[in-house]
């Protein structure tokens, strides 16, 4: 009866309770047009991670994501992205192509089983990549998103460019345009770009041996040139700058000293075998000595700027310091079997020098000026990319429960190659540039929650 | 007698669990209930063991029980910060109950038992909702057991207190970040005991007065199961199967009350409860296994509160009793630190309440109580994640007392 009773309350009340409401948000366009948006940029524009393009790789990129956020303050129609029909992805490295990095395992020549990032496809045939990848999909353009993955700033002008980068031809309208040309297809009311990176970081991948940081003038004219093409229809946008790439995991990673010595025998023959060098070096009046010890040892690196006299180039290497850099791609086997670092110095493409650590340093700070007086000059939202990193390199970021640091893979922005973002970094990108836009237009574009993506996934 | 009778009937349904701040509950009387929670300075009773055992001694009859629950169905609302994203908890309803028998040994002494729920809390929130990595589901709960004893000093002055042995326990999930399908479920109980006491005063014909005081109840849960469902790349680190010991504090109460009986039918009530939520400091969790990688202090930094309360009764007829009342519940939690698994805002609550009395030995006493939670923005600091958050509950409930 009681009980009766009691169930005929709850269901009076389950009636009359009602979900409190709340509404507190109301998505405002402020002074910007959003109806057509626009992105242009390198590889993070066009959505490439785990050192190759796919499809849900593009679906998450952070002008993706923007897309969508847009949606709320008057953006129409598709948000169309030149969509590479794979998801196991194609990436260059060197000349050969490769599917995506997935976390995995690999046994390295020691016979240790440890996670690592491995192709999502080992068995994928270069022709079949090579098709893919050459598969044209202009047909469903013009495209919203025109990043293409390694362009410099002063590619997105060159004509005929395709030729050169199989990532833009197969989107591009024409093969004789530059990147650029596809803006007047899309008359954007409303442009992000986020270009220049690669600009320092080509060269930088390449440990500084190859290929050349652009100018500073023509890095100026560039980002001018590209500004203007937008705004030939555009009347708002947000830019962003370059974050300081040698805090990235792909610099970071792999610690200066890996040599760990654990046999005094080999330290001794190690030592024995470098004092000759030591001598020649002492001879030359040079300050360079190698030097072993038990436990953990910097790596013996080349470095042919070592001014030794003429006939002694072979002794252009030495050890390296605490604060240089050794690059993601540096072979493990070579290191660990190989010899590498102790008796055979690591070739300069694995590495970077104090040198050329300040001059990447250097051309950032001077790209970064440029770009922060052409959002000045050109009435645009200037998105502070490189704080964002500055910051999860040192405390890290905290946002909706996520821990961003720029570690490799534990960091949660940064996908298994060390250079590009996972969806959950490109969600932190995307909130950044809604942050400086809404600020600049006096908008109110909804964040996003950044716990709603992914970040590197483990098997 | 028979407004006694009735009175003891309005205790009983003041038994019924309360849902205030934090993850206090005070719904131990259906009667109570009706009169906005009231109850230290109301001869209740059998009921009283919990809202002051000092008027324990003031009871009339010499057998008196009382049994009832209350059904809490909670709603809450949250828009995150800067965004559009809208999520609303899927609570099931939760129903803290009670049961009182007391009876008098001779003209000064009673005694009696009390089973009752005065913490609790449960919220359920999908499980991809966008605080999934602070809290996706969490309940806990507590079981009083207080046997009591009150002395009658005179006819105006009642004293009592109660022993009181506490089970409760807890469980809660949250979202990790490996991906959609991880996340760590944590499961434990534990007992710990505590004391209530308190005076009871007719200072005149009409006017009465009552102090009470139930200690902090400190939950201390040694070796909880903890459950991590993470990729098995993680699981070196983060062992699947773990045990983990955490501490969470059911705060002391002091409530001083007074009721003035204003006309033959009408009895006016009104209480402030001094609630020591101060000791709720910090959630620490530790870890059997990879204490070092897992252990987790999170600041709470509560604050303690004043609780307002008032109430009336009213005897229509030898049937029909009608109660009436409301209160405000400040939320304890700190600013900072405000976060999605217990969501205690600042709460304004109205109560009404009917007691049938068919005869004089039996009472029914139904209840409904409204919580609504004044919409808040805040922010859990340590965790950047932040929004608005809106709250209703909607509480009928239902007692019986039987007194001879």
């Amino acid at each position: 009866m009681k009980l009766r009773i009691l169930f005929v309350l709850v269901a009076a009340a389950s009636l009359w309770a009602c979900q409190p409401e709340i509404n507190e948000f109301e998505p405002t366009k402020g002074s910007a047009d959003f109806s057509v948006y626009m992105s242009a940029g390198n590889s993070l524009t066009a959505g490439y991670a785990g050192g190759a393009l796919y499809r849900s790789g593009q679906e998450n990129s952070y002008t993706a994501i923007l897309a969508k956020q847009f949606e709320a303050v008057g953006r129409q129609g598709a948000f169309k992205i030149p969509y590479i029909n794979t998801e196991d992805g194609i990436g260059i490295q060197g000349a050969t192509l490769r599917t995506k990095l997935v976390m995995g395992y690999s046994t390295d020549c020691q016979g240790n089983t440890s996670l690592a990032p491995v192709p999502a496809n080992p068995n994928a045939s270069q022709q079949e990549l090579a098709i893919l990848l050459g598969t044209s999909v202009a047909a469903d353009g013009p495209f919203h998103n025109i990043g293409v993955a390694g362009a410099k700033i002063t590619h997105l002008l060159a004509p005929g460019y395709a030729s050169l980068n199989p990532f833009y031809a197969r989107f591009a309208s024409d093969p004789a345009n530059a990147v650029i040309n596809e803006i007047g297809q899309i008359q954007p009311t409303f442009f992000t770009l986020w270009i220049g990176n690669n600009d320092v970081l080509t060269f930088a991948l390449a440990g500084g041996a190859a290929d050349e940081i652009t100018a500073v003038e023509t890095f100026a004219a560039s980002l001018e040139a590209i500004i203007m093409t937008f705004k030939a229809s555009a009347t708002a946008g947000a830019i962003a700058n370059i974050p300081n790439i040698t805090d990235i995991p792909y610099f970071t990673t792999v610690p200066y000293n890996p040599i760990v010595l654990q046999d005094q025998t080999l330290v001794d023959q190690l030592n024995a075998g470098y004092a000759q060098y030591n001598a020649a070096m002492e001879q030359f009046g040079l300050p360079h000595r190698i030097s072993f010890t038990m436990g953990a040892n910097p790596m013996v690196i080349q470095d042919p700027t070592i001014p030794t006299p003429p006939g002694y180039e072979m002794l252009r290497f030495r050890q390296i310091s605490e604060a240089e850099l050794v690059l993601l791609s540096i072979p493990q086997d070579s290191l660990k079997c190989g010899f590498w670092g102790s008796m055979k110095p690591v070739p300069g493409q694995f590495v970077l020098t104090m040198d050329e650590k300040s001059e990447i340093e250097a051309a950032i700070i001077a790209y970064n000026q440029i770009i922060e007086s052409a959002a000045q000059n050109n009435d645009l939202a200037l998105v502070d990319m490189n704080s964002v990193l500055k910051q999860g390199s040192t405390t890290g970021i905290k946002m909706d429960g996520v821990l961003f640091t720029a570690d490799f893979v534990t960091g949660n922005a940064f996908s298994t190659d060390g250079v590009h973002l996972t969806p959950q970094g490109n969600a932190l990108a995307a909130n950044t540039f809604i942050d400086a836009i809404n600020k600049k237009y006096n908008a109110r574009v909804p964040k996003v929650n950044v716990a709603d993506y992914e970040a590197v996934r483990l098997p | 007698m028979r407004k006694q009778f009735i009175i003891t009937t309005m205790l009983v349904m003041g038994l019924l669990t309360l849902h205030a701040g934090g993850y206090q509950v005070r719904l131990q009387s259906n009667r109570s209930t009706g009169m906005g929670l009231t109850g230290t300075a109301v001869q209740m009773g059998a009921t009283s063991m919990f809202y002051n055992p000092g008027a324990l001694a003031m009871m009339q009859s010499k057998t008196d029980f009382a049994l009832g629950a209350s059904g809490i169905i909670s709603r809450i609302s949250f828009q995150k910060s800067e965004s559009d994203l809208i999520a609303e908890t899927d609570n099931s309803m939760s129903t803290p109950f009670y049961f009182y028998g007391a009876g008098k040994l001779n003209d000064k002494w009673s005694v009696g038992l009390a089973v009752y729920t005065p913490y609790g809390s449960s919220s359920k929130w999908k499980d991809d909702w966008a605080g999934k990595l602070l809290i996706q589901n969490i309940a806990l709960q507590a079981i009083f057991f207080q046997p009591t004893v009150a002395y009658k000093i005179s006819d105006k002055l009642g004293i009592g207190a109660g022993l009181v042995y506490a089970t409760g326990k807890v469980e809660l999930q949250k979202g990790l970040n490996y991906g959609p399908e991880s996340y760590v479920t944590l499961e434990g109980s534990t007992s710990n005991i505590g004391f209530n006491a308190g005076v009871y005063y007719n200072a005149s014909e009409k006017l009465s007065l009552g102090l009470n005081y139930r200690s902090e109840v400190m939950m201390e849960i040694k070796g909880g199961d903890a459950g991590f469902n993470v990729p098995a790349a993680v699981e070196a680190n983060i062992p699947s199967k773990n045990k983990f010991d955490a501490a969470l504090p059911m705060p002391a109460n002091l409530d001083v009350g007074v009721s003035y009986q204003a006309t033959e039918k009408l009895l006016l009530s009104a209480e402030i409860n001094y609630v020591m939520w101060s000791s709720y400091k910090e959630l620490e969790f530790k870890f059997e296994e990879k204490g070092e990688l897992l252990n987790s202090k999170n600041q709470r930094d509560y604050k303690d509160t004043f609780i307002p309360r008032i109430g009336a009764e009213y005897v229509y007829s030898e049937l029909f009793t009608f109660r009436i009342g409301g209160y405000y519940d400040p939320s304890p939690t700190n600013e900072k630190y405000f976060t999605p698994e217990t969501v205690s805002l600042n709460n304004l609550a109205f109560t009404l309440g009917l007691s049938i009395t068919p005869t004089e030995n039996l009472s029914i006493d139904l209840s409904y109580l409204q919580i609504n939670g004044l919409q808040a923005t805040k922010t859990y600091e340590p965790d950047q994640f932040g929004g608005t958050y809106k709250t209703a509950a909607y509480i009928p409930g239902i007692g019986v007392s039987y007194r001879f």
